[in-house]
């Protein structure tokens, strides 16, 4: 590994510029430095310009995705070293607006977050909802099928690599749609009707036809693409004309259709 | 603030990326071609009743439209037809069988370095079925069209 790494790190003020450039950076290398390490290095001893969100330096909170060499990663889990490059480019995450430099406006994508719901609802006694009178309990196995969608820390890598997201601002995008997988998954949430129309519109989970990317760049395994494909499966057997019948005949309890993801191997 | 959508070109960019992404790009790619080859193909056909302006059965124009194809660039057009209709078609039923969730391994609790699992299962394997099953098409329709 050379001693030196160009760092080329995108600047764009849309406030003063028409489009973003690119602005090239010499960092000393050290052993087990990050991205992170070199753009806080640009940032403290090179140009106090420049503009980045960080936080945890450890994978954990969300606030350091970024594209890094065209690729969205978490700058402060990925090492210069795996990168295999003597240059490195750092741009911002893409499908979302550009504040300045390297930082986007994640408002859209919160607001997806919240619009699917992500908590436990319980139909009836609004008083129950809000101080339980008991624990409403899960087994193992229930909680084995989604709690992988549960490790999600927010970072937006998912919904930025996402094609549909380049072109259809109303698609929900991985990270919401894998949320709303978790809660129509766990057998303690009575919104199942609600979250099933929430998702099957124009611009919803049909959208999604699994190129895959949000899984790919996910840093933490919540693997949305799974969650979406499980999602879709879900929508199509209750709209299944099976069903349907069923229903006409009387039928009231219908089985979740991933409940062999129950099943112990 | 700019919008940084990349609109497009979003789509049709899977550097850098998996190779699920590649196939995504390919599907669309392949669809607007199969499309374009259907349409022409319907107008094409239509000269076996007198042209899309034509009146009634005429089984000349039929013999002269079919002689289009009847040289090297119409064999190269067939032989990449094949190609994508084959992809197009296996890869369609692989996103099918994904959407009904049936080739993937079940969630499981995430451990480091957090693979996704949707992307090591046997829909991966499917796109390579793909690839190599259009591949050997079309070469056996090159073969028979050149042979
Ligand atoms: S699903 Fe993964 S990539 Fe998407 S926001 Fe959550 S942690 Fe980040
Ligand atoms: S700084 Fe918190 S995830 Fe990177």
């Amino acid at each position: 590994m050379a001693d030196e790494l160009a760092l080329r790190i995108q600047r764009f003020d849309p406030s003063m510029e028409e489009r973003p450039h690119l602005e090239r950076y010499a960092i000393p290398l050290k052993d087990g430095m990050t991205v992170l390490d070199a753009l806080i290095y640009a940032k403290d001893t090179l140009d106090h310009g420049i503009a980045m969100r960080f936080s945890c330096r450890m994978a954990s909170c969300g606030s350091c995705g970024m594209k890094i060499n065209g690729r969205p990663r978490l700058a402060c889990e990925t090492q210069l070293k795996d990168l295999r490059s003597s240059t490195v480019t750092v741009q911002p995450m893409d499908n979302f607006p550009i504040v300045r430099d390297l930082v986007v406006d994640l408002e859209s994508f919160f607001s997806k977050h919240r619009s699917v719901s992500p908590h436990l609802v319980r139909k009836g006694d609004e008083k129950e909802q809000e101080s339980p009178t008991g624990e409403y309990l899960m087994t193992p196995q229930e909680l084995d099928s989604l709690v992988q969608f549960t490790y999600c820390i927010k970072c937006g890598l998912c919904s930025s690599s996402c094609p549909t997201g380049s072109t259809d601002s109303l698609f929900p995008g991985p990270q919401a749609l894998a949320q709303e997988f978790r809660y129509l998954q766990d057998p303690r949430d009575e919104a199942r009707e609600e979250r099933l129309d929430l998702v099957d519109t124009e611009h919803g989970v049909w959208r999604c036809h699994f190129a895959g990317t949000c899984s790919a760049v996910c840093p933490k395994g919540v693997d949305p693409a799974l969650g979406i494909q499980l999602l879709k499966r879900h929508v199509m057997a209750a709209r299944s004309p099976f069903r349907r019948r069923r229903e006409r005949k009387g039928a009231k309890v219908f089985p979740n259709p991933n409940e062999d993801l129950l099943r112990k191997d | 603030m700019a919008t940084n959508k990349r609109g497009v070109a979003g789509w049709l960019d899977p550097l850098h990326l998996n190779i699920e992404r590649w196939a995504y790009v390919f599907q669309r790619v392949t669809g607007l071609a199969v499309l374009a080859y259907v349409l022409g193909h319907i107008g094409d056909t239509s000269f076996f009743v007198g042209g899309p302006f034509g009146e009634g059965p005429s089984p000349s124009s039929w013999s002269s439209d079919l002689s289009v194809t009847e040289n090297a660039f119409g064999h190269v057009v067939l032989v990449m037809v094949v190609l994508v209709v084959v992809y197009h078609g296996i890869n369609g039923i692989r996103l099918i069988l994904s959407e009904y969730g049936m080739i993937f391994a079940k969630p499981s609790r995430p451990d480091y370095p957090y693979k996704a699992k949707s992307l090591r299962t046997v829909q991966k394997h499917l796109i390579w079925v793909a690839i190599i099953a259009a591949i050997l098409a079309a070469l056996y329709t090159g073969g028979t069209l050149f042979g």
